[in-house]
């Protein structure tokens, strides 16, 4: 069973349609990116799944029920926007936080506490926030967002003003949690870390889906591109888009430029080749990058590398 | 639901009391209460105003100005312990001493009868022999005026050099010098100019005192020059009426009581709006907080927001019972330290508030009150980004709650219904403040149910409102709440 299921979401505000028909499920302990340019509406989607706003139409399932505060107990989540409270002490923040997703108090202190150790806190836990710096209070946000062990995990661009330590950190809590058993949704700006740790991603366009399923489905949107030499006129081969030759031949051998059609395997035409006796000397396909497939799918704007 | 409200208001609570301005504030009120009588003891003008009388003209006049005065300040004496004879039923200890008849002006032979039975301090003897445990302690008080006696040097000087020595013992600011000289010519009464000189603008009473001694003596003159003796002289000018006075007893006249039975009332609801005010604005700067911190939607994840805006109400209720329970305490612990003399005054200021019928009906307007304003405040923290943007709320707001509460007050103090008093006992903004004060006065029965369950509706609609104002205006950071846009939030359903 999914863990959160997503059907035909619709979301207007006035006459902004923010989200529109929108269907996704993400499976237990499956990391799904959710990418997305700004206001593609990725935020506004995690929270109708927490239930902090309504969908205009279509319908949410977390855990199999309609989103609840009651499944808080359930869910993980890190907004985009982060602060706590600076007069609160780094565990009691925790634990408060614990407490409002149903904990009883010991158990959130000790969880609290062994992710403070993890994330070499432990000897601030009584510091209070506002005395911590920012990369020690995002962790200690990151660490309320864990305390409760969440079965549905939702991280609104948990990369962003992390250093490279931190990020690692984040990463390797994101593999944890998804090797526990729990759903991961996390939102982007960064293709690094989508790539790396992506199960499946789905990406966004002004509220629309433009893309869903695997980094390899992803790539198979976009024309492969081959660097090509060869004493053949491989223009006239099967599935091949176009062919622009690069520089002047050389001893009969040309260097060519290729583009598949969409959906042919670069495999396919070297097969092709192979078994029409098709001499090569060079076969280098250039796979697309995340960032390209973000760029061709949903635009360039608000994206990094 | 009930859980979390009370997690959010434990944590406002907390954070309240962690703040320092609380516990200033908190301690500034009893500390002020107990430090006021001191400062007005020490500030008050205690001593008696020095005098001197400088008689050039041979007769008695300086004798008999000093006699009067001296026979007006015992006859306060007299009044005082009247009242407290009467105050405290202590008639049976002198029942033939003037201080113990308390129906009538009193008059020379009351005052000479006083002061052959030992004057203030043969009262103050016998009541101290007599009077039960845990009566105070007649505190007599010292004379307006003191006479010095006239240095021979100044008797010496001419009008013009007199007016400048005395003009120079007034600069030299002596402990011993007088504050007032009267001087009285060589000619009187022939020439009847007195000249007062005084350090400081003299008191009315006293110039008018003066002014009565010296025409007595004037005209007795007078009549004695027109042929009539001077025991008759002297009798048609002691002929004064035997003036009668009725007066309620202690804390027994109407417009006395009223304030006594008022000022319990008038106290709590000066209570409601002064701890209303605070905890509104400490609890104000925790949703600025939440909101410039940005950690709503954080809390929002877990909780529904009317469970993040009733955890707040309930804190800041907490907050306040806690400071009224904090007073109440030092209160007691005056009255007890003071062993009788407040809780002797607070007894009949109790009287109104005391049955359990009225304990429920503070209860529920101060909680009911408390409840109603602080949504005010919840929704104004839920609509503002920083505290500066708060302030431009906060004060038309807090004028509008404050002043027609002042004019109120100020009306029940000065024993005064009518139109104002009733119109703000309906109106649920106002409601808690006027019922409570007005608990002295007596209120009906049916104002007090009516005005109670009209209050209630009103705190069931605002808490509607101001739930949709307060669920909508939550994530929209950044958005300047106009009056279009706060009217459109309180339209808005959950979405």
């Amino acid at each position: 069973m999914s863990v959160l299921e997503v059907s035909n979401l619709v979301k207007r505000f006035g006459d902004v349609l923010a989200v529109n028909d929108l269907s996704f499920e993400v499976a237990p302990g499956e990391i799904f990116g959710f990418l997305g340019g700004n206001g593609a509406g990725k935020t506004t989607t995690l929270r109708m799944v927490l239930d902090i706003i309504r969908p205009t139409s279509g319908s949410i399932s977390v855990l199999g029920a309609a989103p609840d505060r009651r499944q808080s107990s359930a869910i993980g989540f890190l907004p985009e926007e982060r602060g706590l409270y600076a007069a609160m002490s780094a565990i009691d923040t925790i634990i408060y936080f614990g407490r409002l997703k149903g904990m009883d108090t010991a158990t959130a202190r000790a969880r609290g506490m062994q992710l403070l150790e993890r994330f070499d806190l432990a000897d601030r836990a009584k510091s209070e926030i506002g005395d911590m710096s920012k990369g020690m209070a995002q962790k200690v946000q990151l660490a309320t967002s864990l305390v409760n062990q969440p079965e549905l995990l939702m991280l609104d661009e948990p990369f962003s003003g992390l250093d490279p330590v931190n990020q690692g950190l984040l990463e390797n809590e994101i593999l944890r949690a998804s090797q526990r058993g729990a759903a991961v949704i996390f939102s982007t700006h960064v293709m690094q870390h989508a790539e790396r740790l992506c199960d499946r991603l789905l990406l966004l366009r002004k509220g629309r889906k433009r893309f869903e399923g695997t980094l390899e489905e992803a790539r198979a949107q976009l024309p492969a591109h081959i660097a090509v030499v060869s004493n053949h006129k491989v223009t006239a081969l099967p599935g091949v888009h176009s062919a622009d030759p690069v520089g002047a031949p050389v001893d009969g051998w040309q260097e060519w430029q290729v583009e598949l059609d969409p959906g042919v395997q670069p495999e396919s035409v070297l097969e092709h080749c192979s078994t029409s006796g098709i001499a090569l000397r060079r076969w280098n396909e250039h796979r697309a990058s995340l960032h390209d497939i973000f760029v061709e799918l949903v635009g360039g704007e608000g994206v990094e590398e | 639901m009930m859980g979390n409200v009370l997690l959010v208001a434990k944590r406002e609570f907390r954070q309240i009391l962690a703040l320092k301005s609380f516990w200033l504030t908190l301690l500034i009120l009893p500390a002020a209460l107990a430090l006021g009588p001191i400062f007005t003891r020490t500030l008050g003008s205690a001593e008696a105003t020095r005098v001197a009388l400088v008689d050039l003209s041979g007769t008695d006049a300086a004798a008999e100005i000093e006699a009067r005065f001296n026979e007006d300040a015992d006859r306060e004496t007299l009044r005082r312990l009247s009242r407290h004879s009467q105050r405290y039923d202590l008639d049976g200890v002198a029942p033939g001493a003037p201080w113990t008849q308390h129906d009538r002006w009193y008059t020379a032979e009351d005052i000479d009868a006083f002061r052959r039975a030992g004057g203030v301090e043969g009262a103050v003897e016998k009541l101290q022999s007599a009077s039960p445990e845990g009566v105070p302690e007649f505190e007599p008080e010292s004379p307006d005026y003191t006479f010095l006696a006239a240095g021979d040097e100044l008797a010496a000087l001419d009008r013009e050099e007199f007016s400048n020595a005395a003009q120079a013992l007034f600069e030299a600011d002596s402990a011993d010098a007088p504050e007032i000289i009267v001087r009285i010519g060589e000619n009187y009464p022939a020439d009847p100019r007195i000249d007062l000189y005084s350090a400081n603008q003299p008191r009315p009473s006293f110039v008018a005192t003066l002014q009565e001694v010296l025409t007595g003596d004037l005209r007795t003159r007078l009549l004695a020059q027109r042929g009539v003796s001077g025991a008759d002289a002297a009798a048609i000018q002691g002929a004064v009426p035997a003036i009668s006075v009725t007066t309620p007893p202690p804390g027994g006249g109407a417009r006395e009581a009223l304030l006594v039975r008022s000022i319990v009332p008038l106290a709590l609801s000066y209570i409601l709006m002064m701890s209303l005010m605070l905890s509104g604005s400490w609890m104000l700067q925790g949703s600025v907080e939440e909101r410039s911190n940005k950690l709503l939607e954080s809390l929002l994840a877990c909780i529904r927001p009317e469970e993040l805006m009733y955890g707040k109400l309930l804190g800041s209720l907490a907050v306040g019972l806690l400071m009224i329970a904090v007073w109440a305490a030092c209160a007691a612990a005056a009255a007890f330290a003071t062993q009788g003399t407040i809780s002797d005054m607070i007894r009949p200021a109790l009287e109104p508030v005391s049955s359990p019928g009225i304990i429920i009906a503070i209860l529920y307007f101060f909680i009911a009150g408390y409840i109603g304003i602080s949504a005010i405040f919840v929704a104004i923290g839920a609509m503002v980004d920083s505290m500066s943007e708060a302030q431009g709320y906060l004060m038309p707001v807090l004028l509008a709650i404050l002043l027609p509460i002042t004019f109120l007050l100020q009306a029940i103090l000065a024993g005064k219904g009518g139109v104002m008093v009733d119109l703000l006992t309906w109106i649920p903004l106002w409601t808690p403040f006027a019922v409570l004060a007005r608990l002295g006065m007596g209120i009906e029965t049916w104002v007090l149910i009516g005005s109670g369950i009209l209050l209630a509706i009103a705190i069931a609609v605002e808490m509607v409102f101001i739930g949709r104002l307060f669920r909508a205006s939550l994530l929209s950071t950044g958005q300047k709440p106009t009056f279009r846009r706060v009217l459109e939030r309180f339209r808005a359903r959950p979405r």
